[in-house]
């Protein structure tokens, strides 16, 4: 029996809406007013200027920390992605009584917080960690490779590492509702392994693989955390930028205006994403039920 | 030159506090009565403008605490809010701007009793407006302050009019940090981190107004004085270096595991601190000297921002800072200078020794405390353009 509620849906997502509307359609309103006005500081003031994103494009740091953003975003979310999607396969239809066991051990990587999982990174990747002491200890080099650390490639394994994990049960939560007599009647239809991977498993996962995808760039792009421990010169992001200007400098109106060229460029990316699922239709694709 | 070497006693300043969480630190070698201590505890209270008997008013209720962890000096002052009933709602930050910026982001209902600054800030506090005079009447322990630290002369606390801000409670120097693991030949002057035996050696932390103070004084510079045209010269020290360092850490709890680790042998504008952190992680090979060139230092005070609400207690609890026995408590929970004359013979030996106190005004000219650069200015480098420069050299965009 099902209680019908009064009001119905709009009842239902009311506080989502209101919550919504308070902590994040709010504040992002304001932001976009700072990002038009004068920049004092540690305050905005009228008059309105375009100025602010006159400067963001002014000079060549933004544009340097731009390309590091998109480089480490797209790298870390394609490395993502297609470690997760046979990594959620494999969990899905191949893993057997493994599963439990292999599920906990993906969310128990949660546990592990974020700064320890960087400085992990640090001691394996180090001139006297982990990779170069085993490559010495075999004479394979002898001398520490420095390459490994403090840098773009750096930033993008601890990314990758951070969010992998939430990647491979997005993509396993996709597959769920595959039957595995899906793939069983392709084959009976004469498909390959590749043939039943391309043409039933890939166009059924491909909007929840590009959501994650989505998920992990927007998430490494504007990271400022780990470029910080792990970046060196020439591993640092946008996202810095944006944390200077509103602590570091105090010119919010700057700020306000980078964060939203960033935003935009999300909206971008998300817009071509879209636009690419409904030209290919894999939007339309669903599970039958 | 002055040395402040092989300190792996005591604790530390700021995020390697954060980090280490070690606030307490037991040092040995109990109290020694120094000759050249006593004396003059009542000197120079020149900026004081009290004209009748002072006295501390009296502390009870919560203080809400804006700053550094343990700059809330848990244990120095442990005894001191037992017997007052004070209890403490702190709220630490990562670095000075912080302050500010939580401070002008709630405005006055964020009602602090009390936060910090670093002596380089005043000029920005004083056109932020955040500060509240202190009433010196309240304060009467100001008269233990040491001389340079009551005279003032940068209107660091005492604004020129006599408008007190700040109390002085904990300074140090910028020094080099050198791990004689790997180093052998330890460097005399801040150039030698130039050579290539230490690229990507060096550690640098993420702070641009040490490192622009550090560099400024190197290439004989008044850090917040800095032409346009000399500007050049500094920035250009500035990326010289962190092109040696394999990046620029967040904080000198970072800046030291790198060294602990073996990823860096030097740090650039470093701290004494970061000696008791290595020592924690089991070395203690990290020496920290001031090279040929001399330094920069730093001094933090406690002030009361804008919308205190517990103003006596605050003011009280300032007064105890300059207790001679918790001014030097302190200095040993933060592996710092005392700011009481009083205080060197409650330090031990290590801490006594860290600074040469016998000629502190010789020492502070050596390695002086300066203002941050201007807000605005047509003639010299301003804060801003030091920030920008920085986040340039730190992604290595500026050529």
């Amino acid at each position: 029996m099902t209680a019908r509620l009064r009001g119905g849906p709009l009842v239902l997502a009311t506080p989502a809406a209101a919550g919504l509307l308070l902590f994040f359609v709010a504040p992002l309103a304001a932001f976009g007013v700072y990002s038009f006005l004068t920049g004092a500081l540690y305050e905005v003031k009228p008059p309105f200027t375009l100025g602010n994103y006159e400067d963001v494009f002014a000079g060549n740091l933004n544009g340097k920390l731009a390309r590091n953003s998109l480089v480490v975003g797209l790298l870390s979310a394609t490395v993502c992605v297609a470690a997760a999607l046979p990594m959620a396969y494999w969990l899905r239809y191949a893993s057997g009584r493994r599963r439990t066991v292999a599920l906990f051990l993906i969310v128990a990587s949660f546990l592990a917080s974020y700064l320890v999982r960087i400085y992990a990174w640090r001691s394996i990747l180090g001139e006297n960690g982990v990779i170069n002491r085993a490559l010495e200890g075999v004479g394979v080099i002898s001398e520490p490779l420095g390459f490994l650390l403090y840098n773009r490639f750096a930033v993008t394994i601890a990314l990758v590492h951070i969010f992998l994990s939430y990647v491979v049960l997005v993509l396993y939560a996709a597959l769920a509702p595959l039957q595995a007599s899906y793939l069983e009647v392709a084959q009976d239809l004469g498909a390959g392994r590749l043939q039943r991977w391309r043409r039933v498993v890939l166009p059924l996962v491909a909007a929840p693989a590009l959501s994650a995808f989505l998920f992990v760039f927007v998430l490494s792009a504007s990271d400022y955390v780990t470029p910080q421990f792990l970046g060196g010169t020439n591993g640092a992001l946008l996202g810095l930028e944006v944390q200077v200007s509103f602590i570091g400098t105090g010119d919010y109106a700057y700020g306000a205006a980078i964060a939203f060229c960033m935003l935009a460029s999300f909206v971008v990316c998300y817009a071509l994403i879209a636009l690419g699922l409904r030209l290919t239709r894999l939007d339309k694709v669903r599970f039958a039920t | 030159m002055t040395a402040d070497r092989n300190l792996h006693e005591g604790d530390t300043r700021r995020q390697f506090l954060r980090r280490a969480g070690l606030t307490t630190f037991t040092l040995g070698g109990g109290s020694v009565l120094l000759a050249a201590c006593g004396g003059d505890d009542e000197a120079a209270v020149k900026t004081m403008t009290s004209t009748g008997p002072a006295a501390a008013p009296s502390a009870s209720g919560r203080i809400d605490f804006l700053s550094f962890e343990a700059y809330d000096l848990p244990d120095p002052l442990k005894a001191w809010k037992a017997k007052n009933g004070v209890s403490v709602k702190p709220t630490y930050v990562g670095g000075q701007d912080e302050v500010q910026t939580k401070l002008k982001a709630v405005g006055s209902s964020a009602g602090y009793d009390i936060v910090t600054y670093n002596q380089g800030f005043k000029s920005l506090y004083r056109e932020l407006d955040i500060l509240e005079p202190l009433d010196e009447q309240k304060l009467p322990n100001l008269k233990h302050l040491f001389p340079y630290f009551a005279g003032d002369n940068g209107n660091f606390w005492v604004d020129a009019d006599g408008t007190r801000t700040g109390v002085p409670f904990t300074w140090g120097l910028n020094s080099m940090i050198v791990d004689t693991r790997r180093v052998t030949k330890t460097p005399t002057s801040w150039h030698d981190l130039l050579e290539p035996e230490f690229k990507g050696r060096v550690a640098i932390v993420d702070i641009p107004t040490d490192s622009w103070g550090v560099a400024a004084h190197v290439l004989g510079f008044t850090p917040s004085q800095v032409t346009k045209q000399d500007g050049e010269q500094v920035f250009d020290l500035l990326a010289q270096i962190v092109a040696q360092s394999s990046g620029v850490s967040p904080s000198f709890g970072d800046a030291t595991s790198k060294m602990t680790s073996g990823d860096a042998d030097v740090c650039w504008a470093g701290w004494a601190g970061m000696n008791e952190l290595a020592a924690a992680a089991g070395v203690t090979s990290f020496e920290s000297v001031v090279p040929k060139e001399g330094s920069v230092s730093f001094c933090d005070a406690f002030a009361l921002p804008k919308g205190a609400d517990n103003v006596d207690t605050a003011l009280a609890w300032m007064n105890e800072s300059l207790d001679p026995k918790v001014n030097a408590d302190a200095a040993v929970s933060l592996v710092a200078g005392v700011t009481v004359k009083g205080a060197l013979r409650h330090l031990p030996k290590t801490l006594r020794e860290l600074y040469a106190y016998d000629d502190l005004e010789g020492l502070l000219e050596q390695a002086p405390l300066n203002d941050n650069p201007p807000v605005e200015s047509d003639e010299f480098v301003t804060i801003e353009e030091v920030q920008r420069g920085w986040q340039e050299i730190k992604a290595g965009a500026r050529s």
